[in-house]
């Protein structure tokens, strides 16, 4: 039976952690709130350690936070990062998207800086300060940066926050001992989307979507153990999916995967997902990595990268590449399906329409077509928003009472 | 390699191949593409990567496996908005010895809308051609889609 303005809008019959409100997905108060309270304060990927192989190499990153970074290797081969902004008039100081700078110079009036963020040269310094203001006034701010769980380099720009091990907690541990060979980054491309971030991230967190993807459904869903594959949450958000075995000779012309990776079952998948927008997919052959940049609240750049084995012989390396853009390449059967679909709820859910609610309500024991994922997701967003998700205002609620 | 082609007509015959290929691929009547390819054909889309400093191959395929990405097509979901592939031959070096001729083409590919008919420039690149010219009909034996764009929203599923 079809429902009317007022049946539409009533909250659905299910717990409150199973729905959540559709404004959170497109509200711009929301979203400059996300980064803020979300972004700046969570652990994010940047880069791999493999795209800076050498000392002065850099790679520059648009923060989710809104704050452009620079990622450099320094002579000492630690690995830094700074704001990508000039201290003196706030021009962007690297503009490629990577490099090699043994000094780091703004175009605009040729104040210096080095991998360290000191600052090496004011031009013309005395003339114009005096003794008034100095080069070690005029240091870059440093960001906070590691380096783990599979040689990716981590920022947080909360100078307070916990450390990325603390932050991480256990929800690598399906993972970490699939880590320990040094990976080497293959695979890049982005994608923007006029949709939300969060919806790119459920899609991540939930395996239901599954009847989207011929080739999940033959190789995945009709295969036993697929319905045993169970979610894990851990604090801060995080969460896991245990591995099976996927049988990709079941899709027309496919073969089984031959190349592997170490201590991985041939065949296996396991996934990750770390919040608030980072999903680790390990699956036979390949290592992907999707990172979500929110640019609005209906608007998101994904950042996709496809890894495998530093070691690699380039006879592995073809196979995994292979293995890689199958499903996952910008032309591979899976990828495009997901972010038409998620395009589609960007599409239906923009500022002003009255999709409503959006349901996480499966329970299947935690198991694969459950969607405790997102539920677990919701509960730290909402923690950190001090927003209900929902219900992040208070006026829907009241209007559905009158 | 580098010789003329023997023939001006040789080299027409050689630029419609190319514009067929659009034309089949445009019309989704893979049929009429697979058929303008040798049976020994590999198509590749590549593009460089400055972000990580590495060449990639995003797609990979034979003769029989390109037919079996056409075949599965329809089981797959899929955007419907048409595309339009418009190349322009640059160069075609002929090798009587080899009975092939090496083609650079530009490519340009739109894509339309279904809803409104609004039409955006969707990628480009280069067809980099083999062509093998044995006396009969030219057939494409290798085409690699070298392409500079590189990002394409939520993607499509045919190659270009």
């Amino acid at each position: 039976m079809s429902r009317s303005a007022a049946q539409w809008l009533q909250q659905p019959k299910l717990p409150q952690s199973h729905f959540v409100d559709s404004r959170i997905y497109t509200d711009e108060t929301i979203f400059r709130e996300e980064q803020q309270k979300v972004f700046n304060k969570s652990w994010i990927i940047a880069c791999h350690e493999s795209e800076l192989p050498g000392a002065f190499d850099y790679r520059t990153f648009s923060h989710p936070g809104g704050t452009p970074l620079i990622v450099v290797r320094g002579e000492d081969q630690q690995v830094r990062s700074f704001y990508n902004v000039c201290p003196h008039r706030g021009n962007t100081l690297l503009y490629d998207p990577v490099g090699n700078a043994k000094r780091i110079t703004c175009i605009f009036h040729s104040w210096s800086f080095d991998t360290r963020g000191n600052c090496v040269d004011i031009t013309r310094e005395e003339q114009g300060f005096q003794n008034r203001f100095c080069k070690a006034d005029a240091g870059l701010r440093e960001v906070r940066a590691e380096i783990g769980f599979g040689g990716f380099v981590w920022v947080n720009l909360d100078d307070g926050a916990c450390t990325l091990k603390e932050y991480i907690g256990d929800a690598m541990n399906l993972l970490d001992e699939h880590m320990s060979m040094p990976l080497e980054v293959f695979h890049y491309h982005k994608a923007i989307l006029n949709t939300n971030y969060k919806l790119w991230h459920d899609t991540n967190s939930e395996f239901y979507h599954d009847y989207l993807h011929y080739f999940n459904r033959v190789t995945g869903m009709l295969q036993p153990g697929y319905f045993d594959r169970k979610y894990v949450g851990y604090p801060n958000g995080h969460a896991s999916v245990g591995s099976m075995t996927i049988k990709y000779d079941a899709y027309e012309g496919g073969k089984e995967r031959g190349v592997g990776w170490p201590g991985l079952a041939p065949g296996g998948w396991i996934l990750i997902d770390i919040f608030p927008a980072m999903t680790y997919n390990l699956r036979t052959s390949v290592l992907r990595m999707d990172t979500s940049i929110p640019l609005g609240p209906n608007k998101l750049l994904i950042e996709f990268r496809g890894l495998g084995l530093k070691s690699d012989t380039p006879e592995q390396r073809a196979e995994r590449v292979r293995d890689h853009n199958t499903i996952w390449g910008p032309f591979g059967r899976n990828l495009h399906e997901d972010l038409l679909a998620v395009h589609g709820q960007g599409r239906s859910m923009r500022p002003g329409s009255e999709a409503a609610w959006v349901l996480h309500g499966r329970e299947e024991n935690m198991t694969i077509h459950d969607e405790g994922g997102m539920r677990h997701f919701y509960a730290e967003w909402s923690r950190r928003m001090e927003r209900k998700s929902y219900e992040p205002f208070p006026e829907r609620e009241m209007s559905v009472v009158a | 390699m580098g010789s003329n082609l023997p023939m001006q007509l040789d080299r027409i015959a050689i630029e419609e191949l190319v514009y067929r290929s659009c034309l089949a691929l445009d019309e989704k009547n893979f049929k009429a593409y697979l058929d303008l390819c040798h049976q020994d054909f590999r198509y590749t889309i590549a593009a460089h990567s400055p972000e990580i400093r590495k060449d990639m191959t995003w797609l990979d395929h034979d003769k029989p496996e390109l037919q079996l990405l056409f075949n599965n097509l329809p089981r797959h979901i899929s955007d419907h908005s048409p595309l339009t592939r418009h190349a322009i031959v640059y160069t075609v070096e002929y090798s009587a010895e080899q009975q092939q001729a090496n083609v650079i083409s530009a490519l340009q590919v739109f894509k339309t809308s279904l809803d409104g008919g609004a039409t955006e420039l969707f990628a480009v690149g280069r067809y980099l051609d083999t062509v093998r010219v044995d006396g009969g009909a030219p057939r494409l034996l290798k085409r690699v889609v070298k392409l500079q764009t590189r990002q394409f929203g939520f993607g499509y599923h045919i190659p270009f």
